[in-house]
Order: structure tokens, then sequence, then C-alpha cells
């Protein structure tokens, strides 16, 4: 189940009104990945949320699997059109995944949970 | 720090071996060191506890030694470099005069009867927050970092499967000269290609096994280890180096590790090149980390691992290079940082027997740290007494 902290809230908030975002620092304006603590650049710490368009390009890619080969969960690195990476669920075949195929993001909405961005082509 | 030498080495029994703590191991660990060493354990001053998995083992070893005092107690915890950060921390507290003889061990028992190996390395209950949004896309274990690390590489550099495959059928052979690996039985790279996807691209043998026990060695100044009972491997070189890899465009995520540092500048304190280099034993967590490591520390070009594992440079008695040659954490035993060490110890000495390679003369022993987070180098040498 996925829950938030008190680092991610912005980010679910964002993803419940329909957006994505992610860090950008309020010293130097560089952008950086969500989970980010401090400014990968100048180390900042202050920081706003900004929305990004939700499109990219996938770097790299995993299925994990159960002992059968049953297929559980297809996760990757998706590089943002912004730049940042997002290690997020993928709603494609795994077959179809390359380095480079360009992907959306979808926000799914779960009962009971927090909404989660999951990309798909 | 060419001063300090590793002058005694300690494996407890591995594998399988169940009704013992970490600690129960570890304390075993340095007394079987400190034997072999011609030592008793009360001539310790100082001790380094690197932990694994398992809770329990932390600096209250000093009691179940039989040590009055020590000047130097700590516990290392970084993961997969804590072994080569021990024994670099153990030369430099010689040095400045702290300690004198000093253990560094590391034990772990992870493994529960009627469970599987890799039950153990599964994380628990996913944390809050983003971790948690890794855990629900399948991203939160080790298999799947290393997983994302391995098909970046692949997808930039055409690296294959049965590329990494070479690798697990190099460390199988070299496996069956080792008497104390836990998987002896010779493999082939369609076994490789027919063993069950973990993470793609990780198979079954591209990932290491999961071992209960420990080991030990006792690092000491070249002068006290050469009165001592085992010829001295002596401490030539060591290094750290922790790149972090923004999550950015640009990120060389998969593609370099911290290798690349520390091996440059492990080798400058060992005032020596790695074209000098007779033995490597690399941390080897899966197969992408022998092959990353072996382009970070420059045996074959960036982006060339691959064929460089394919041509057969890893086959015993094939590559300039020998390579993991006790069958490493793929094949011997899974003792984090310790397999590597062990086996160079081993092959410094001249014992390793059926595997011993030919020349021994500089040996370099890698540590991993997280997913290509952390790296930790240590460059040794043989006893040189009676030599040239």
């Amino acid at each position: 189940m996925v829950r938030r902290d008190e680092a991610s809230a912005p980010f679910f908030d964002a993803l419940a009104r329909g957006e994505l975002t992610v860090r950008r620092c309020s010293d130097c304006a560089e952008l950086a990945a969500p989970q980010s603590r401090a400014c990968p650049v100048c180390s900042a710490t202050a920081h706003e949320w900004t929305v990004v368009e939700g499109s990219g390009v996938l770097v790299s890619w995993t299925v994990r699997r159960d002992r059968g080969g049953e297929i559980l969960a297809v996760g990757g690195i998706v590089e943002l059109t912004e730049g940042p990476w997002l290690r997020a669920r993928l709603a494609i075949e795994p077959c179809r995944l390359s380095a480079g195929l360009p992907v959306t993001v979808l926000i799914e909405r779960r009962d009971g949970e927090e909404p989660v961005p999951v990309f798909t082509l | 720090m060419a001063g300090s030498a590793i002058a005694g080495l300690g494996v407890t029994d591995v594998g399988k071996v169940y009704g013992r703590t970490a600690r129960d191991f570890a304390a075993d660990a340095v007394r079987r060191a400190c034997a072999d060493a011609g030592l008793r354990t009360s001539e310790l001053d100082g001790l380094l506890v690197t932990p694994g998995l398992s809770p329990g083992l932390d600096v209250s070893l000093i009691v179940d030694l039989g040590v009055r005092e020590l000047k130097l107690l700590t516990e290392i915890g970084g993961d997969g470099t804590s072994v080569c950060a021990a024994v670099s921390s153990a030369a430099m507290a010689i040095d400045a005069g702290l300690a004198t003889t000093v253990a560094c061990v590391f034990a772990d028992a992870p493994l529960r009867r009627g469970t599987s190996a890799g039950a153990a390395f599964e994380p628990g209950e996913p944390p809050a927050g983003f971790e948690g949004l890794l855990g629900d896309a399948g991203l939160a274990s080790v298999h799947s970092r290393f997983a994302l690390a391995a098909h970046r590489h692949m997808e930039t550099f055409g690296t294959t499967s049965e590329q990494l495959g070479a690798i697990a059928v190099a460390q199988r052979q070299w496996a069956a000269g080792n008497p104390l690996a836990q998987q002896r039985e010779p493999i082939t790279l369609a076994d490789h290609q027919n063993s069950r996807l973990i993470a793609d691209p990780l198979r079954l043998l591209d990932c290491c096994l999961v071992s209960n026990g420990g080991a030990a060695v006792i690092v000491t100044s070249a002068a006290r280890a050469a009165s001592l009972a085992q010829p001295p491997v002596h401490v030539l070189g060591f290094a750290q180096s922790h790149p972090v890899h923004r999550e950015h465009r640009g990120s060389g995520f998969g593609l370099v590790s911290g290798a690349a540092e520390a091996g440059r500048l492990a080798m400058r304190m060992a005032g020596t090149g790695i074209g000098d280099v007779d033995i490597a034993e690399l941390y080897d967590c899966f197969t992408i980390a022998v092959l990353l490591t072996l382009e970070d520390y420059g045996f074959c070009g960036k982006g060339e691992g691959g064929p460089f594992a394919e041509e057969g440079n890893l086959m015993p008695g094939r590559g300039r290079v020998a390579v993991n040659t006790g069958g490493g954490q793929l094949s011997g035993c899974y003792l984090w940082g310790m397999t590597p060490l062990v086996e160079a110890v081993i092959q410094a000495r001249g014992t390793g027997g059926d595997r011993q390679a030919a020349r021994n003369e500089v040996i370099v022993v890698s540590g991993n740290g997280g997913a290509f987070d952390h790296h930790s180098t240590l460059v040794l040498g043989p006893d040189r007494r009676g030599g040239p």
C-alpha cells in the first residue's frame, strides 16, 4: 500500500490534483527528482514543487517475477523531458521495452491509498 | 601504507550451517584467525566488527574473545565496502600507533531452515513515501536495483545476457578447484540461459549465493607479521569512492561505479599500475558487478566488459589477470567483502592448490555497496622474503 510521509505529501497532493511534480531548488532553480533531500547541484534544501509535462523516455527497466515466472511488477527509470529521473511502475508489455522508448504518465487512483504515477506508451 | 600486513586468516564452516548466530560465527572466525597467526586472542588490542543482515553482531563481541582491554573497537557499516574499509582502517590505526594487532571480522546468519535463500534479501513491509513507491513498482529489492543497472549497461554498450553468463560459467570453473566453495558442479552457458529470471535481465545464475558463516583477518605491522606463524600478506594500497549519481539526464548509473576512482587511488598508493595486477578478487553480488568493476579498474575498456568475458578471459588459466579464483560470491560463498579478501590472502600465500594463480605479485580486492553506490579497493602483495 502506497502511503505518504511528510516529505512526499506535496507530491501526492499534486498527483491527487492530476499533476506530476518534481523539486525545483529555491536557490539555483535546478530541477531534481522528487525524493531528493538537497539540491544535487548547489546542496540547498529550500525548494518548491513544479509541475512537469509528464512525458519522457525510458532509461532502464526490470520485471519482478515469482518463482513460477509470473510477472509481479514492471518498473523502470523514466527520464522526464525536463531532465529528472523517476523510478516508477510501467504499464507496458515487457517485450516492447527498450532504452529511449517515449512514455507518458498516467495517474492511477486507488481506493484507500495514495495515487501512483504509472508510465505507459 | 606499506607498513601493515595480514598475518592471520580464519574462516568458519560456511553455507547452510544452522543453529549459530552471527556473533557465534564472528567469535569463531576471530579465534581461528588468531590461531592461524600463532596468536592468542588475548594478544589482540583492536577489533573491527563488520556486520551483515543478522542482528546482534556489534561491539559486544569483545566479551566473547577472552581479551582484557582493547585500544580500538568499533563497528564499520559500509555495506559491501565494510571489509576493505576495516582492513584499511586497521592499517591506519597501526600506522598511527593506536593499536598493534587488529582483528577485522565479518559474520552473518541470514539463512533459516526451510526458507529460500532469496527470502533473506527480500525487502520487508514497504515504508511510507517515495521508498514505498519504489516497492510498488517492484524496484525496492537489491535484485531490481542491480537489474536496472544491468539493463542500462546492455542498452548502452550492447552487453548481452550471454556475456553475463560467461562470468558465471568461468567462476563456477574456478570454484571446482576450491574445496571451500559451496557450488562446484560445472555449469554451461545453456544452464545460465535456462535458469529462471529473478529480475530481468538477471537470472538465478547471475545472483550470488546466500551463506551463513564468518571470516576474520588479523592485521599487524609488517615487521611483527614477519615473526608470526604465516608469511605476511602486505597491505600495499587502499582507497574508497562513493560517487552520487544524480537521478537526472546524464547520470552514469549502471555505466560507471566508484571502482574507477577508488581503483586509481589505491593503485597510486601501492605504487603500481593496473597492468601489473596478477589477480583480481572482485565483489560479485551479481555478474554485472564483476563486469562493471573490470571496466572501471581498467582491465578492459569502458563498455568492453561483455566481449572481455565472452572471449574467455575469466576462465581459469586463460586471461592475463586471474579473476575470482575461488568462485567468488556467485559460486564460492557469500561473506560479503570477506569472500574476495579470504581468497586474496590464500592466493597471496600461494596456498590455492589446484586453483593457485601462476603469478601473485599484485592482488586487487574490491568491495561494492548499495547498487554501485559505494566502492572500496585494497591492493595486497605476497611476502617477498627470499624473492627478488
